[in-house]
C-alpha cells in the first residue's frame, strides 16, 4: 500500500505544479520582466518598480474580487460600476487628512459590501443568472456614480493620493505592501471553512450541498467580499488617478476577466485563486510597459492583450493535461 | 445557478414557458408605448412606435447570433468589436458605390463570420472557455479595427444604406421590414429547420448530443459564425444608420445584446429559449430606455431606472411563473423530480 500512496502523493504533487495557473502565470510575469528589463536601463529602479505596483494595483485588487465569484462558477460583472461609484466617492466626498481618509475607506467599502451583498441575494438566494443579474447591479452603480459625479472632475484629497503611490521607508511601494495584504488575508481564508467550500461549490454545487456545505451562504458571501475588493480597487485608483471619473470602471470589465482568465482561474469553477488573478493583472499592465518600450504602436496593444489571454488559458489546459493523464 | 427546468412536457402539450414570455414582452412592450403618452403628448402614437422599432433594429440583428451562442450554453462577448469592424469596413471599402455594395457586403459579412468562425474553433476544438475566447477575440478585432483605421476611419456614406432608414412603404421605414424579415427566417431556422432544433440538444446534453449521433462540434461552430456574421450586419446597419463609422460604434451594444436575450427567456446555461423571445427583449429594452430618455431627468437617474428595470424583468419574467400560467391553460405535467441528474453535465 505504500508506493501506491507515495506515488499519489508525488502525482497530486505535479498536477499542484503543472495545473496550477498560478506558476504558470508567474513564469509568463518573469519573462516579461526580463525582456523589460533588458530593454529598459532603468527597470529596476525605485521608480520604476513603484510604478509597476501602482498602475497594476488598481486591476490587481478588482481581478482578486472577481475571481472569489468565478471560482462559484459565478460571473461578476458589477465591477465596473464599484470602481466608479467608490472613485467618484472619493473624489466628492471625503476631506484631507488620516481620519477623512479611514472615513473614506470605510465608506466605499460599505457600498462595494452593499452592491455585493444585492448580488449575492440575486445569484444565491433567488437564483437568478449571475451574468444577467449582475448586468443590471453594474448598470445600476454606474447610475449611482454618475449621480454623485455627472462629469469628470473633482479632487481625492492629497494625502490619500500621496500615501498610496508612495514608498514606505522609501524602499517598499505602499501599493505591494497593500497588495501583499490582500494575499495574506486570501491564504488564511483559504484555509477556513469557507474558502474550503468556496472550492467545493465551484467544482461540484450539488456534491457540496449534499456533503453539508451551506451552499449558498457560502456564494453569498463570495459576493459581497468581491464587492470589497471592487471598492478597494476604485479607492487606489483614485489615489493614482488623483480626480473623479463616473465612468471610471468601464475599462475595468473586460480587463478584470482577462487577468482572472490569464491567472489560471478556471471559468467552470473550482478552480484557481486570488493570487493567480493578481498576477494575472500585473502581467496584463506590465505587458503595457513592454509592448510600449518595444515601440510597438499603442493600436496593436490590445491584440496582444487577446493573444496572452488565450495562449494562458492554452497552456494551462494543456499542462493541467498532461498533469492529471499522469494519473491513469 | 440552478439548472433550468424542464419545460418540455409544456411545450409537447402547446404553450412553453418561452411563449408565454415573448408574449409577456411584446405586450409590455404595447403598454410601455400606450402608457408614454402620459409623458409627452409627442408620444404613444406611431412616429414614436417607428423610432423606436428602428432603434431596435440593431440589437434584434445582433441577437441572432447572440441568442443561437447562448442557446448551445456559450456566450459571445466579441460583438461590440465585430460589429464595430462591420460598420468600419464598410464605410472604409463600400462606401458610396452602389456597385460596391453589391460584392462588398456579402464579403464583410463573409469577413465577420469568419472572425466568428475563429472564436468558434478556440471554443470548440481549442477548448477555450466561450467567455474567455469571445472576450479576447474582442480584444483582439477591435485591436486590428484601430490599426486599420489608423485611430479614425475614413470614408463616404452610402446612400443606398441610408434608404433602408429614410425610404418608406406605407409609412413604415424600410428597415422595420428587413427587421421583421430577419425575424420570421430566424424563427423558421430555429423551429422549422434540423439545424435549429439539433441546437437544442446540443444546448441541453451536448454529451447526450454527441452520442446521439449529432455534429455536436460542427453545430457549436456554426452558431459562433452566424453571431459573427449577424454582428456584421447589425454594424453594417449601424453605418447605414449614421452615414458614418466610429470605433466605439458597436460598445453600446455588447451589454444589451446579452440582456435582450436574457430577458427574452433564453437560458444562459443553454437549451432553452427563442429568438421571438429575445426580439420582445430587444423591443422592450430599447423602448424602456427611449422612453426613460425623455423624461427630462438627470443621466445617473435614467441609468438607474434602465438597471433596476432589467432587474424587474428578471425577477418578474421567471420560468416558474410561466410554468404556472402555463398549467392554467395546458394539462399540469409533472416537473423534473429532486433526484434526476441536472439537464446539463460540467462542461
Amino acid at each position: 500500500m505504500n508506493a501506491p500512496v507515495s506515488n499519489a502523493v508525488t502525482r497530486s504533487l505535479l498536477r499542484r505544479l503543472l495545473g496550477n495557473g498560478t506558476l504558470i502565470v508567474a513564469f509568463i510575469y518573469a519573462l516579461l520582466f526580463t525582456i523589460f528589463a533588458s530593454r529598459q536601463s532603468d527597470a529596476l529602479s525605485q521608480t520604476s518598480i513603484t510604478d509597476l505596483f501602482n498602475n497594476a494595483a488598481p486591476l490587481a485588487l478588482a481581478a482578486a474580487g472577481g475571481s472569489l465569484v468565478v471560482l462559484t462558477r459565478g460571473f461578476d460583472l458589477s465591477v465596473a460600476g464599484v470602481v466608479a461609484l467608490s472613485n467618484v466617492l472619493m473624489a466628492t466626498q471625503v476631506g484631507e487628512g488620516p481620519q477623512q481618509a479611514l472615513l473614506g475607506l470605510a465608506v466605499v467599502c460599505t457600498a462595494g459590501l452593499l452592491v455585493g451583498a444585492v448580488n449575492g441575494i440575486l445569484v444565491a438566494y433567488i437564483r437568478l443568472q449571475s451574468i444577467a443579474s449582475t448586468l443590471a447591479t453594474m448598470i445600476v452603480t454606474s447610475g449611482l456614480a454618475l449621480l454623485v459625479l455627472d462629469a469628470p472632475g473633482g479632487t481625492v484629497p492629497d494625502f490619500v493620493a500621496d500615501t498610496l503611490t508612495d514608498s514606505a521607508a522609501g524602499i517598499v511601494p505602499v501599493a505591494a505592501l497593500i497588495l501583499l495584504a490582500v494575499v495574506l488575508i486570501w491564504l488564511l481564508l483559504r484555509r477556513t471553512d469557507w474558502g474550503v467550500a468556496l472550492y467545493a461549490v465551484g467544482a461540484d454545487e450539488t456534491a457540496a450541498g449534499l456533503a453539508g456545505i451551506r451552499t449558498r451562504r457560502v456564494k453569498f458571501f463570495a459576493y459581497c467580499l468581491a464587492g470589497v475588493f471592487y471598492a478597494l480597487s476604485g479607492y487606489m485608483l483614485s489615489a493614482l488617478t488623483a480626480t473623479g471619473n463616473p465612468n471610471a470602471g468601464n475599462s475595468y470589465l473586460l480587463l478584470t476577466f482577462a487577468a482572472i482568465a490569464i491567472g489560471g482561474t478556471s471559468f467552470s469553477g473550482g478552480r484557481g485563486g486570488v493570487v493567480g488573478a493578481m498576477l494575472g493583472a500585473a502581467t496584463l499592465t506590465l505587458l503595457q510597459k513592454v509592448l510600449f518600450s518595444a515601440g510597438v504602436s499603442s493600436f496593436y496593444t490590445g491584440i496582444f492583450q487577446g493573444v496572452v489571454m488565450i495562449l494562458a488559458v492554452l497552456v494551462a489546459a494543456t499542462s493541467d493535461r498532461f498533469a492529471s493523464g499522469r494519473r491513469a | 445557478m440552478s439548472p433550468p427546468a424542464d419545460t418540455r412536457g409544456l411545450r409537447r402539450a402547446g404553450l412553453g414557458s418561452d411563449v408565454w414570455n415573448a408574449i409577456a414582452l411584446f405586450g409590455l412592450t404595447a403598454l410601455l408605448i400606450i402608457a408614454s403618452r402620459w409623458i409627452s403628448s409627442g408620444f404613444g402614437g406611431w412616429e414614436q412606435t417607428k423610432a423606436i422599432l428602428v432603434l431596435s433594429s440593431f440589437v434584434v440583428v445582433v441577437a441572432f447570433g447572440q441568442q443561437l451562442v447562448i442557446l448551445t450554453g456559450g456566450l459571445d462577448l466579441s460583438i461590440a468589436s465585430v460589429m464595430t469592424i462591420g460598420g468600419v469596413l464598410t464605410f472604409n471599402f463600400v462606401g458610396a458605390s452602389p456597385t460596391a455594395l453589391i460584392w462588398g457586403v456579402p464579403l464583410i459579412l463573409l469577413v465577420t463570420a469568419a472572425i466568428g468562425g475563429l472564436n468558434g474553433i478556440g471554443v470548440v476544438w481549442l477548448r477555450v472557455p466561450p467567455f474567455i475566447m469571445t472576450l479576447a477575440m474582442g480584444i483582439i478585432v477591435y485591436g486590428a479595427t484601430l490599426g486599420i483605421t489608423g485611430g479614425t476611419p475614413r470614408g463616404q456614406a452610402s446612400p443606398a444604406l441610408s434608404a433602408l432608414f429614410t425610404a418608406s412603404v406605407l409609412d413604415v421605414p424600410l428597415v422595420i421590414y428587413f427587421m421583421l424579415a430577419i425575424t420570421i427566417c430566424g424563427s423558421v431556422v430555429q423551429l422549422g429547420t434540423g439545424f435549429g432544433r439539433r441546437l437544442y440538444a446540443v444546448g441541453t446534453n451536448p454529451a447526450a448530443a454527441y452520442i446521439a449521433g449529432l455534429p455536436v462540434r460542427w453545430l457549436t461552430f456554426l452558431t459562433y459564425a452566424i453571431s459573427g456574421a449577424s454582428a456584421g450586419l447589425a454594424g453594417i446597419l449601424m453605418f447605414g444608420y449614421a452615414g458614418g463609422a466610429t470605433l466605439t460604434m458597436g460598445q453600446a451594444y455588447q451589454l444589451p445584446s446579452i440582456a435582450a436575450v436574457v430577458v427574452g427567456g433564453t437560458s444562459i446555461l443553454g437549451g432553452s429559449g427563442l429568438y421571438i423571445g429575445a426580439v420582445g427583449g430587444a423591443l422592450l429594452l430599447t423602448t424602456f430606455s427611449t422612453v426613460i430618455s425623455s423624461l427630462g431627468i438627470a443621466e445617473g437617474w435614467r441609468t438607474v431606472i434602465y438597471g433596476l428595470v432589467i432587474l424587474l424583468a428578471l425577477l418578474v419574467l421567471r420560468e416558474e411563473l410561466y410554468l404556472w400560467a402555463g398549467q392554467l391553460v395546458a394539462r399540469p405535467v409533472p416537473l423534473r423530480q429532486p433526484g434526476e441528474p441536472a439537464a446539463k453535465p460540467d462542461a
